[in-house]
């Protein structure tokens, strides 16, 4: 039984990219969209923005992800903004502090704009 | 409808793509006691997060099984997680950062549950005892 999650990415510009997770996000799938991230970033992407727009549930094997990118690219100089959490997604990310920590814009595009 | 008792126990093998089985039955049997929907998905929320403490921190080779009872009782629902495993060590599960974030997972169980109560032990494994009262939700 695997947990449902689609995984797109897009890169826009030299330096940025947009990673889309849809579906659920959990323990069974967590290491396939990290992987899908870090090929992001092993491939130059300074400015990654993870769009969670269709994203119906994470757990905290998704926001250990989270916070492990969000470390990652503050040390090395690049950025993770996280785009469109919806209603449960944020309630997560409220209720574990993580609101306060991680970037968080309304969506992708808004994102690709402000971060740096 | 009488909501006077029920119980139901689903047994999974204790692998990553066994947790969203449980999370399924937690949503199930949270809907026999009319939680709103938000309530329903913090049960399969923390009922997750229990199983994947399960898979992730036990380290005991023929813990290969967890637990899971569910039991409705008047007007709660009252969730069991239960490993074979050496006991869950919180405080250091709650060291572990970045990639694995086992303080994480019992965080939130403890933010979307009324009643938490997790009992370590070496000999007998972990229970995670969980509960949710309808009349608060």
């Amino acid at each position: 039984m695997s947990t449902p999650l689609k995984i797109e990415s897009r890169l826009e510009g030299k330096d940025a990219a947009v990673l889309s997770l849809a579906g659920e996000l959990d323990v069974a799938n967590v290491a396939q969209a990290r992987e899908a991230a870090l090929k992001l970033l092993a491939g130059g992407v300074k400015r990654l923005v993870v769009d969670l727009s269709n994203l119906e549930y994470i757990d905290s094997s998704g926001l250990g992800m989270l916070i492990g990118l969000h470390k990652r690219q503050k040390e090395s100089g690049g950025t993770l903004a996280i785009a469109g959490a919806r209603e449960r997604v944020m309630r997560v990310l409220k209720i574990t502090g993580l609101e306060q920590i991680l970037i968080l814009y309304d969506d992708a595009g808004a994102a690709l704009k402000e971060v740096p | 409808m009488d909501r006077s008792a029920g119980q139901v126990e689903l047994k999974i093998p204790r692998r990553a793509e066994f947790v969203r089985l449980a999370r399924m039955t937690a949503c199930a049997m949270a809907a026999q006691l009319d939680f709103t929907y938000d309530v329903m998905k913090d049960v399969e929320l923390a009922v997750g997060e229990a199983c994947t403490n399960a898979v992730e921190h036990v380290k005991k080779a023929d813990c290969d099984e967890i637990l899971v009872r569910f039991t409705i009782d008047g007007e709660r629902l009252a969730v069991e997680v239960v490993d074979r495993g050496e006991g869950f060590d919180r405080a250091a599960a709650e060291q572990e950062e970045e990639e694995r974030i086992g303080g994480l997972g019992l965080l939130v169980i403890e933010q979307v549950m009324d009643e938490v109560d997790i009992q370590c032990d070496p000999q007998t494994g972990t229970c995670v005892r969980m509960i949710k009262y309808r009349a608060r939700s």
